[in-house]
């Protein structure tokens, strides 16, 4: 089923000595800095995620906020107004997610919505969802929701803060990239590549669109929706207007794009590359001058787009493609077929 | 049952300057095919302009317009020529970021000069009320319903009767065979986002006398806009100004019969049942 790429990324040294190297960074890093690894990597694992709807088959979802604010307060609202242990939670959000994930794939493809309407319609369940999170009491409404204090016991879905944190975000992140890349090299990537470039044309040949559009919308809000529960955890403070506004998804969307749509490791970059950015100068310059990392994040992202619409990560390659292609220059045809897209 | 005509006169004038809003991003859509998701953030531009202009000398936003419409025209006019131009041609979703990446750009750049906290621009009219039987009208709200349909009525002649008007209709329908017949396409792009933009800073003027402004109002009103423009079916004139009437009376009806947090939730609950059960918008008419 799987091609043998996925296999080969798998076993592949290079993956394995970056997780490994990054593992071992709380052991050289400061407690801010680790603070600002451990958000970037919340947002690989978000912006990932969010790629195998809105990168894969094509579908510019904006209700991830959706699903985030499903595992992120709905999870905290029970540990914290039912006692509900927070692992029980977490798969509680996940299902919800998923069928709330499903249900939106399940409109899309029953209205026939353009891409247009569905980028529209999205963002409005996005909107809804945040006032729904600040009119209903039991999921923390406009005050939010305190989460008990992190001792780290396991068993309580607690990580001990800051390290522990910071490799289970690893972890998740690892998890999602991989599962990009496993779908991007099985039947369900062709699909909703298929699905993606032309979708009357995929039907035409046979391609269940329903069913793999789904799929895809489902997995995505599950994964979604358990680093929404991780994210909260480390928080400490379920925050509506953080967790559970379009404004996240709006981010997330934007880290994708950066780095390269549709790409396995193009949203990971994207977000390695601007979370640290506007974090660092949210540090250095955000107590000077409130609003200045984010208008600075701006200008990246629009020179970004300007100069190489289609993301960092082709540019990369393309440098990367032509440096090997003076060296060899009988051997480009391989690297032009490259993989992913 | 006072209720109910003051929540809907209160949503029909709200409504008109939501369709006067998003008639700007209308006619940018037609011509162009751009969806500017910094819309509301031009809004907070031309908002926060009348506020240094009343802070400096202590204008009246009504009269600040004169100034922000030209200068917001002229900003239109940059930013389609630098940023939006070189985006033609590529895909939907990239134009959609750029224009987040600007709406970013410029919610935190008002957040720089003026700070966060809310801030109010007063008018000479602000306080005045019409009393019509049990309905009580706010001045302002009312010059509003009025200056947005004279306006609306305006562009539609112009863009009946006019040269220019004929130009921006001609491009709508087929650029292509525009460009043959001697339109000068990129140029009528260029004003009609221009023209968007001056349109915005009528509205933000209008809307402005007692209203409370922050820098982070953009995105709302981004969406209240697109939610018009998409009930209007996208470049119907007059299915535009329906739509901003439909979204200001039910989000007026939304918090008075509904509780406040949750009565907002109607217009999108509207929104999203007119998009799946009507998607070509209010317009009876196929446009």
């Amino acid at each position: 089923m799987i091609k043998d790429d996925f296999f080969k990324t798998l076993g592949s040294p290079w993956l394995w000595g970056i997780v490994v190297l990054a593992a071992l960074s709380p052991l050289v890093l400061t407690s801010y800095h680790m603070h600002i690894l451990t958000i970037a990597l919340v947002y690989v694992a978000l912006a990932s995620a969010w790629n195998i709807v809105g990168g894969m088959s094509g579908q510019i979802s904006l209700a991830h906020s959706l699903f985030i604010g499903t595992g992120a307060m709905l999870s905290s609202a029970l540990l914290v107004k039912l006692g509900i242990n927070m692992w029980a939670g977490l798969v509680i959000s996940a299902v919800v997610a998923g069928m709330l994930g499903a249900i939106i794939a399940w409109i899309d493809f029953r209205f026939q919505l353009g891409h247009l309407s569905f980028v529209l319609i999205t963002l409005a369940f996005g909107e809804m969802a945040g006032i729904v999170v600040e009119g209903w009491d039991f999921l923390g409404g406009a005050s939010g929701l305190l989460l008990p204090r992190d001792v780290g016991n396991i068993l309580q879905f607690q990580f001990g803060g800051g390290r522990g944190a910071f490799w289970v975000m690893l972890g998740l992140a690892t998890f999602i990239v991989l599962v990009n890349v496993a779908i991007l090299n099985s039947p369900l990537g062709y699909y909703l590549r298929t699905i993606r470039d032309n979708e009357r044309a995929a039907q035409a040949i046979g391609v269940n669109v329903l069913r793999h559009k789904t799929i895809a919308m489902v997995i995505s809000a599950v994964l979604t929706s358990i680093v929404g529960t991780a994210y909260v955890r480390y928080l400490t403070f379920a925050d509506p207007y953080l967790l559970a506004s379009p404004v996240i998804t709006i981010e997330i969307v934007l880290f994708a794009t950066v780095g390269g749509l549709g790409r396995a490791y193009g949203p990971a970059l994207g977000a390695l590359l601007l979370v640290p950015l506007g974090e660092l100068l949210r540090g250095k310059l955000g107590g000077a001058v409130p609003g200045l990392h984010y208008f600075i994040y701006g200008i990246v992202v629009i020179v970004v787009i300007l100069a190489t619409p289609s993301g960092l990560l082709p540019l990369l390659e393309k440098i990367i493609w032509r440096r090997r292609a003076k060296g060899l220059s009988h051997d480009g045809e391989q690297f032009g077929g490259r993989r992913g897209q | 049952m006072s209720e109910l005509w003051q929540a809907l006169a209160q949503g029909v004038l709200i409504g008109s300057t939501y369709g006067l809003l998003a008639l700007g991003m209308g006619l940018v859509y037609g011509v162009s095919g751009i969806v500017n998701f910094a819309h509301g953030d031009f809004i907070s531009l031309a908002m926060f302009m009348c506020l240094a202009l009343f802070s400096a000398f202590s204008l009246d936003p009504y009269v600040s317009a004169l100034i922000t419409i030209p200068v917001m025209m002229a900003i239109g006019a940059l930013v389609y020529r630098l940023l939006l131009r070189p985006m033609i041609g590529y895909k939907f979703l990239m134009v959609v970021q750029l224009t987040l990446g600007l709406s970013l750009v410029l919610q935190n750049g008002i957040l720089m000069i003026f700070g966060g906290q809310p801030a109010r621009t007063p008018s000479v009219v602000e306080s005045k009320l019409i009393i019509l039987g049990e309905v009580v009208l706010r001045l302002p709200h009312l010059i509003a319903c009025v200056v947005a349909f004279v306006m609306a009525i305006g562009l539609y002649i112009m863009l009946r009767s006019t040269d220019f008007g004929r130009s921006i209709r001609a491009v709508h329908q087929n650029a292509h065979a525009a460009a043959l017949m001697g339109v000068d396409v990129g140029r009528v792009q260029v004003m009609t986002f221009a023209m968007g933009l001056g349109i915005l800073a009528v509205a933000a003027a209008l809307l402005l006398p007692g209203t409370p402004i922050q820098p982070s109002q953009g995105l709302q009103y981004t969406v209240i806009t697109l939610l018009v423009v998409v009930l209007g079916g996208m470049t119907n004139f007059v299915g535009i100004m329906l739509g901003g009437l439909v979204i200001g009376i039910s989000e007026a009806l939304g918090t008075v019969y509904v509780s406040d947090t949750l009565g907002r939730l109607v217009p999108y609950a509207i929104f999203v049942l007119i998009m799946l059960f009507r998607p070509q918008g209010l317009s009876w008419r196929a446009s």
